[in-house]
C-alpha cells in the first residue's frame, strides 16, 4: 500500500499532507503531555520496532505469506496518538532512506497507513474489547478485527486517492497523468489484495501479539484497557463465529440494499447506461467493452503476493461480492467510528468523575 | 522446497542492513554530489522530484531523468546499483501495474487483439506513470546515496522541521539497527532449532511471538535509553549541533538547481 | 580536600568533610520485588569502589539510584549532603549541576549510544548543559582524542566494533569531566584486547582525584580498578573492605555466587570438587 512517487498529483499529495498535519500536531502535543521526557526515546524505539516488524514475512492461513504494517499492535499497546507518530516516522524513513513509497506521497501514505489505520484500529479495538479482562480471549478477537479493518480501511482510502486521479488529472487527449484507473477499477483491485492477503497479515500479527502479551507481558496491554474487568470471559468460539458471520453478511446486506457503492460493479461496463456514464466521464471516448477481463488482470498485479486460491475468486460474480465487501468495510467503519466516538465521550465522563 | 517465512524474514533483514551499509559507504565517498552542502542538495533534489510530479509533458520528465543519471555517474554511483536497487524494482512494480492501463484506458485505438484495444491514451498514461516513478526514485536515491542520514536530518532544521522530529528520526534510524540485529539473532537461533516443517498454526504462533518478544524488548530498551539520556542531562528539550557552511561553490549549485527547477516547471506546464 | 558547596535554594554553605554519597537504609522495588534491600553505604571523595556481585544482586540498581535515575522506595541517598529526591531534580539548576558532576556508563553500549553519529554522541551532554559552541567543540575534540576515537567522528554507532562502542560511550560521559564516575560492567562483552585498553584508560583517568564506583561480577577486575570493595547479594551488602582481603575469602565469594564449585575427574576415577575462582577476566 506504499504509494510511490508519480501516482498522485502534487495537489493530492499536498492536500493529504495538509490533512495529516493537524493529526501529527495533536498527537505530538498529547504525547508530550502524557510522556514528558520519555516521549523522544519511546517514539524513536517504537518507530524502529514498527519498521522492523514491517519486514516480517508472516505465514497466513491458506499457505501464503504477507507483510503487515504493525499499526494494529502499535495502537493496542501505545494508543492511537503514539501509533500515528511511530508509524509515520517508520514510513518517512522507509520512503526517504529505503526508497519504499514516494517522497511526495509521504503525506498520503502517512494519512492512510498511520492516521486512518490507527484511528480505525483504536475504535474497533475499544468497542469490541469493551471492558473485558486483560487476559480475556475477547481481546484477541478485538485485536484481530482491529488489525484487519484498519488495513482495509487504509487500503480503501488509498484506493480512493488513486481512483480519483484520472477524473481530475488528464492531458488534452484524455490520457490520465497519474494513477490511470478510475474508482471502479482502483477500489476492487486494491481491496482484493487487502481483504485477502495484507488484511490477514495484519490480523495474524495483531491477534498473535496480543495473545502472546497476555501470556508473557500483560502489563503492556493495560495502558489501552481502562476499566478492564477482572472476570474472565467464558469462550471465544461464539465471538469468532460472530466475527465471521459479520464479515460475510455485511457486504451481502449492502449488495441487497443496493447502496450507491454498487455502481462500481464491473457489470456496469457492459450495461448501456454504465458505459454511457463512463464515456461521458472520459471525454466522450468509447470505453472498451471488456473491462472485467482487464480488471481481472490488474487485480492480480495490484498486490505482489497473491494467494493460491485467488484466481477462481476473480470470476465475475465473486468479484461483485468482493467489491461490495470493500464498501461493507467502509460502512462498518463508519458505524464503528461513530460507536467509538460515543464510547470515548462516555469514557471521558467516567474519567472526569474519577478525578 | 519453498523457502519458509523464517528464511524470508532473515533475507529481508539482511538485505536491509546490507543496503544501509552500502548507502552509508557511498555517502562517505568522494563525488560531485557528496561535496555539496546537504541543505542545498535536499532542497534541490526535492524540488526536482516535485517538478517530476508536476510535469504534464513526458519529455520534461525524461530530461530530468537523464540529468539525474548524469549526476549519479559523476557521484561515483554505479548504474548497476541503481538498476538493482531502484530501476528494476520500480519497473517491476509500476510496470506491471501500468501495463493493463494500455488496454483499459479509453481512447483512440491503435491496435486490437481479439476485441481488446490498445489505445494511444493508454500508452501515454503508462509512460507517464513509469517515467515519473523511475525519475523520482532516481532522484531520491541520489540524495540518500550521497548524503549521510544524520546530515539529511540536520539540514531539515533549515526548513523549519521541528527539532523533536529531527531528533526522533535520528534516533529511530539508530535503533532500527539495534532491533534489526535482535530480530536477526532471534530468527537465526529459531532456524537452527527448527527441524522439519511446522504446522501452519505453529508457524503463525511463532511469528507472532517473535514480534511480541521484540516488542517487549523494544519497550524495555526505550526505558533504558530514557535513563541514559537523563543521566546525561536530558530534560525534555533536545539540542542539536549543526555546522554546515555553504561555500561559494554551493551557492552556484543553489542557483543551478533553482534555475533547473523553474525551467522544468515552466516547460512542464 | 576542602570542598565548599553552594546550595542556591537554602543559601547554606556545606563544608568538608562530607561524603560524596551517603546511602542510608535504602530499599528499591521493581513492582514489589526488592532489588535493593535496606542498604547503607558511605562513599568518600576520591575513593575507587567496586560493587561486586552476581547477576541480580542489585548492583546495577544501586548505580542507577546513585545517579538519580531511580529514587528509593524507602531510605535516603545524599550527594554531598544533599538528598537526591524527585522534587530536587525538578529544579533545573540542581539537576544540571548534578548531571555534570556525576556520570554513569551503562553496561549496554546500545543503550548509551542513542545518537546518529559519534560526534553527536559525545556532544550530547554538553549540548544539554547548554555550553557555548566553542567550548563544546573544544571539549568534544579533547574527549575524542583521549579515547582515540577522533577518526570515527562521523561514523554511525551501528558501524562500530564492541571496543569502539565502549570507548565512544566513555568519551560521551567523560566529556563533562565529572567528579564521580559510575561504571556498570565496563569490561563486559569485550574481547581481551579491548578490555585491557578500557581498563587502562579508566586507571589513567583523573589521576586519583576522582571518585570511581564500578559495578562488576568480574573478580579479576576488582584489584585493578578499586581500593575498596563491597560484596552484594540480594540487594544487601554482604561484606565490605579491602579488595585483596575479600577476594581471598573463598567461602564469602561462594556465598555471593561469585565463584562456583569446579568439578574435575582425577586419575583414580573419583570426582572431586573444590571452589574455583576466575583470576582472569571473563570474555
Amino acid at each position: 500500500m506504499h504509494i510511490p512517487d508519480g501516482y498522485l498529483s502534487p495537489a493530492t499529495c499536498g492536500a493529504l499532507a495538509a490533512v495529516s498535519a493537524p493529526f501529527w500536531y495533536v498527537s505530538l502535543q498529547r504525547m508530550k503531555r502524557l510522556l514528558n521526557t520519555r516521549m523522544i526515546p519511546l517514539l524513536s524505539v517504537f518507530a524502529a520496532f514498527s519498521f522492523i516488524v514491517m519486514m516480517f514475512n508472516l505465514p497466513l492461513p491458506g499457505g501464503t505469506t504477507g507483510h503487515a504494517v504493525g499499526v494494529g499492535i502499535a495502537t493496542i499497546v501505545l494508543g492511537p496518538w503514539a501509533s500515528i507518530l511511530a508509524i509515520s516516522i517508520a514510513l518517512v524513513i522507509q520512503a526517504v532512506f529505503f526508497g519504499d513509497g514516494g517522497i511526495t506521497a509521504i503525506g498520503a501514505n502517512c494519512f492512510n497507513m498511520a492516521i486512518v489505520a490507527s484511528l480505525t484500529a483504536w475504535a474497533v479495538y475499544r468497542v469490541v474489547a469493551g471492558r473485558s479482562a486483560i487476559g480475556s480471549p475477547r481481546r484477541i478477537v478485538a485485536a484481530a478485527l482491529a488489525g484487519y479493518l484498519a488495513i482495509n480501511v487504509a487500503a480503501l482510502a488509498a484506493a480512493v486517492e488513486l481512483g480519483i486521479q484520472p477524473t481530475f488529472y488528464h492531458d488534452a487527449s484524455g490520457a490520465p497523468l497519474y494513477a490511470p484507473y478510475p474508482l471502479h477499477i482502483a477500489i476492487p483491485a486494491m481491496m482484493i489484495g487487502h481483504l485477502t492477503v495484507a488484511g490477514l497479515a495484519e490480523l495474524v500479527l495483531s491477534a498473535g501479539v496480543v495473545a502472546y502479551l497476555q501470556r508473557a507481558d500483560p502489563g503492556l496491554l493495560a495502558g489501552t484497557a481502562p476499566g478492564a474487568s477482572t472476570i474472565e470471559a467464558r469462550s471465544t468460539k461464539t465471538l469468532w463465529a460472530a466475527l465471521g458471520v459479520l464479515m460475510i453478511l455485511t457486504p451481502l446486506g449492502i449488495l441487497a440494499a443496493g447502496s450507491a457503492w454498487g455502481e462500481w460493479a464491473p457489470e456496469d461496463f457492459t450495461s448501456k447506461t454504465g458505459r454511457a456514464q463512463i464515456a461521458a466521464a472520459s471525454g466522450n471516448q468509447a470505453p472498451p467493452s471488456a473491462a472485467p477481463a482487464g480488471l481481472r488482470r490488474i487485480a492480480s498485479f495490484w498486490t505482489a503476493p497473491m494467494p493460491r486460491y485467488a484466481p477462481p475468486m476473480l470470476k465475475s460474480p465473486v468479484f461483485g461480492y468482493l467489491l461490495s465487501a470493500a464498501s461493507g468495510a467502509g460502512l462498518i467503519i463508519l458505524v464503528v467510528l461513530f460507536g467509538g466516538w460515543i464510547f470515548e465521550r462516555r469514557m471521558a465522563v467516567v474519567e472526569r468523575r474519577m478525578k | 522446497m519453498k523457502k519458509g517465512f523464517i528464511e524470508r524474514t532473515l533475507a529481508n533483514l539482511l538485505s536491509a542492513s546490507e543496503y544501509a551499509a552500502t548507502a552509508e559507504d557511498m555517502a562517505a565517498s568522494r563525488g560531485l554530489l557528496q561535496a555539496i552542502d546537504p541543505r542545498i542538495k535536499v532542497a534541490g533534489l526535492f524540488g526536482l522530484i516535485v517538478a517530476v510530479a508536476a510535469s504534464r509533458r513526458l519529455w520534461v520528465i525524461e530530461a530530468i531523468f537523464v540529468f539525474s543519471v548524469m549526476l549519479a555517474l559523476s557521484s561515483q554511483i554505479k548504474l548497476a546499483r541503481l538498476l538493482h536497487w531502484f530501476w528494476i524494482p520500480v519497473l517491476f512494480f509500476t510496470g506491471t501495474l501500468a501495463l493493463p492501463a494500455i488496454f483499459l484506458t479509453p481512447g483512440r485505438p491503435v491496435a486490437s487483439l481479439r476485441g481488446i484495444y490498445v489505445t494511444v491514451q493508454g500508452i501515454r498514461t503508462a509512460s507517464f506513470l513509469i517515467s515519473r516513478a523511475e525519475a523520482a526514485s532516481t532522484l531520491s536515491a541520489l540524495l540518500v546515496l550521497t548524503t549521510p542520514w544524520p546530515w539529511i536530518l540536520k539540514s531539515l532544521r533549515t526548513f523549519r522541521c521541528p527539532i523533536v522530529m529531527v531528533a526522533i528520526l535520528g534516533m529511530t534510524y539508530r535503533y532500527i539497527f539495534v532491533i534489526l540485529r535482535t530480530a536477526f539473532e532471534m530468527f537465526e537461533s529459531r532456524k537452527s532449532r527448527t527441524v522439519g516443517t511446522l504446522e501452519p498454526r505453529e508457524r503463525r504462533r511463532l511469528a507472532a511471538s517473535a514480534a511480541g518478544v521484540l516488542l517487549s524488548k523494544s519497550l524495555h530498551l526505550a526505558g533504558d535509553v530514557h535513563l541514559a539520556m537523563q543521566s546525561r542531562g536530558f530534560r525534555g528539550e533536545i539540542y542539536i549541533m549543526q555546522d554546515f557552511r555553504a561555500t561559494f561553490r554551493d551557492w552556484w549549485w543553489l542557483a543551478a538547481f533553482t534555475t533547473l527547477i523553474a525551467v522544468s516547471f515552466w516547460c512542464g506546464r | 580536600m576542602a570542598r565548599r558547596l553552594h546550595d542556591p535554594d537554602r543559601s547554606l554553605f556545606l563544608v568538608w568533610p562530607v561524603n560524596v554519597f551517603d546511602v542510608s537504609a535504602v530499599s528499591y522495588r521493581y513492582d514489589s520485588v526488592p532489588a535493593v534491600d535496606n542498604l547503607s553505604l558511605a562513599i568518600q571523595a576520591g575513593r575507587r569502589v567496586a560493587l561486586l556481585g552476581a547477576n541480580g544482586s542489585g548492583k546495577s540498581t544501586l548505580l542507577r539510584l546513585l545517579d538519580g535515575l531511580y529514587f528509593p522506595t524507602s531510605g535516603s541517598i545524599c550527594f554531598h549532603g544533599q538528598p537526591l529526591t524527585e522534587q530536587r531534580f525538578e529544579d533545573d539548576r540542581f539537576a544540571f549541576d548534578f548531571r555534570r558532576r556525576v556520570a554513569l556508563l551503562f553496561q549496554d553500549p546500545d543503550v548509551q549510544l542513542f545518537n546518529p553519529t559519534v560526534f553527536d554522541e559525545v556532544a550530547f551532554a554538553p549540548l544539554q548543559l547548554r555550553w557555548s559552541r566553542e567550548q563544546i567543540a573544544e571539549r568534544v575534540h579533547t574527549a575524542m582524542e583521549s579515547m582515540e576515537i577522533s577518526h570515527l567522528r562521523d561514523r554511525p554507532p551501528h558501524r562500530l566494533s564492541g571496543g569502539e562502542k565502549k570507548r565512544v560511550a566513555l568519551a560521551s560521559v567523560l566529556v563533562l569531566d565529572p567528579e564521580v564516575l559510575l561504571l556498570d560492567e565496563p569490561a563486559a562483552a569485550l574481547d581481551p584486547r579491548s578490555q585491557s585498553q578500557i581498563i587502562d584508560m579508566l586507571i589513567g583517568w583523573g589521576d586519583g582525584s576522582k571518585t570511581v564506583i564500578t559495578a562488576t561480577h568480574d573478580l579479576g577486575l576488582v584489584e585493578d580498578i578499586a581500593d575498596h570493595c563491597c560484596i552484594l547479594r540480594n540487594g544487601r551488602i554482604l561484606a565490605e573492605g579491602d579488595p585483596s582481603e575479600l577476594l581471598r575469602d573463598q567461602e564469602l565469594l561462594a556465598r555471593a555466587n561469585l565463584i562456583h564449585a569446579h568439578r574435575h575427574r582425577h586419575g583414580s576415577g573419583s570426582v572431586h570438587s573444590h571452589p574455583h575462582t576466575h583470576p582472569h577476566r571473563h570474555e
